[in-house]
């Protein structure tokens, strides 16, 4: 009798604790359907008829002030290029070019990110937090908002030009020991890697544009490849789950 | 793509603490009395060992001198008085602090912790007389980063020992405290 007497309580203890920790250790991410998404497209091109294409310029601000390009987002930009299949080769200015009597498409890319930590909010609620001796960490959660607006100029080898934009926006959303840079990294990631589908979804419509010869041979066969934006790996995330699970995306 | 891998963005030698960075110190320090008024005659003294969690919550904030970040955690407070009595006190307490980040690898800093604090001085002294008390820390200090990573601290801290009047008397004890410590970031 003593036994289940005791053992009640520690039970609900134990309960409490295993809430309180997975509560208080989880985050998730809310992504903003673009208003700008179109459905997501494809297309098959001849594949001889693909040019190379050179990222001449990527520009990146946050909050309106210029930061340098980290290079994470060049290679996020050129694999997000590259993964639609619609160039030959892809070139960044400062490397290698292909060669100057070459057609080509040379893109021009600025991003302007929009960073929103809620620093006020996150001090207040952490000191409630703090005074209630972290038992109001798995109730409390902080915020972290990310958006990004991306305009993209293609300019033909002729000199025509094309112009794309997109916006993405998304929120992280943690309680205290749910916090990482890790989740902010990520909620960064999958803003920028929507708004890149966005951007290059509308690309794709325009494929045959980036083409060097529109009119193909009907008398041999051609090669041709399937042309498309990878997906985004995820639209929405709105659960919760341990930050053990945040890498893997 | 093989043309990408480029050392465009080599090391860093600031600091990159983010929203989320988590900091474990320890420091270590020396307590030294403060009689504010006649009643007080204790002269509690004795070493200070302090293990301490972090985590930031903010990115930094503000563009001026005053730009800093806002990080909450928890302390362990050991004394061992060893004036005028060998006693021990050991407290827990929730911590704030506020970095300035203006000047890359030196970063100042304010703090504030309190919370429960035990300890077998009271009731051999005048001034306290339970041995349940809470403990109040105020103070500043300045890290110096060694690396990304890693920081050497140095403060000061004005400590106030009293058990809220839940037991009389309950004239507090009151102390400087110096500091010294390391802190690693992850």
């Amino acid at each position: 009798m003593m036994g289940q007497n005791f053992s009640r309580p520690s039970i609900s203890i134990v309960l409490a604790m295993t809430l309180g920790l997975g509560t208080g250790c989880s985050h998730w991410i809310e992504l903003a359907v673009s208003t700008d998404v179109a459905p997501t497209t494809s297309a098959t091109v001849a594949t001889d008829a693909r040019v190379p294409v050179l990222l001449r310029t990527l520009q990146v601000t946050q909050n309106g002030a210029p930061v340098a390009p980290p290079t994470v987002l060049e290679r996020q930009v050129l694999g997000a290029i590259e993964a639609t299949r619609l160039f030959s080769q892809h070139y960044q200015s400062g490397f290698t070019h292909p060669a100057m009597e070459q057609a080509r498409v040379t893109v021009h890319l600025s991003i302007d990110n929009l960073v929103d930590p809620h620093a006020g909010q996150a001090a207040w609620r952490g000191f409630v937090v703090g005074a209630s001796m972290f038992t109001l960490a798995p109730f409390i959660s902080l915020n972290y908002d990310y958006g990004t607006h991306m305009a993209l100029e293609m300019e033909r080898w002729d000199g025509q030009i094309k112009r794309y934009t997109a916006t993405s926006n998304g929120s992280a959303h943690y309680n205290l020991f749910g916090a990482s840079p890790d989740v902010i990294e990520q909620l960064k990631g999958q803003v920028t890697e929507a708004c890149l589908s966005s951007l290059l979804n509308q690309v794709i419509e325009d494929s045959s544009f980036y083409l060097a010869s529109n009119t193909q041979p009907q008398d041999h066969p051609i090669r041709t490849v399937s042309v498309g934006v990878r997906r985004p790996s995820n639209r929405a995330i709105p659960i919760s789950r341990p930050l053990a699970d945040s890498s893997t995306r | 793509m093989a043309a990408l891998a480029s050392p465009v963005h080599a090391a860093d030698p600031t600091p990159h603490i983010t929203v989320g960075t988590q900091e474990v110190s320890l420091s270590g320090g020396y307590l030294l009395p403060h009689r504010l008024t006649k009643d007080h005659t204790t002269k509690q003294q004795g070493p200070v060992f302090m293990p301490s969690w972090m985590m930031t919550l903010t990115d930094p904030i503000g563009d001026s001198w005053y730009r800093g970040q806002v990080s909450l955690g928890a302390e362990m407070v050991y004394i061992q008085f060893q004036e005028p009595f060998l006693t021990h006190g050991i407290g827990f307490t929730p911590k704030i602090k506020y970095t300035f980040v203006a000047h890359n690898r030196i970063r100042p800093y304010t703090e504030f912790a309190g919370g429960p604090f035990w300890t077998d001085l009271a009731g051999k002294i005048p001034e306290e007389s339970s041995r349940f008390n809470f403990i109040l820390s105020a103070g500043f200090g300045i890290s110096y980063f060694l690396t990304n990573q890693t920081a050497l601290n140095v403060g000061y801290r004005f400590q106030h020992i009293s058990n809220a009047g839940t037991h009389y008397p309950n004239l507090g004890l009151n102390a400087s405290l110096p500091y010294g410590g390391f802190s690693f970031f992850f």
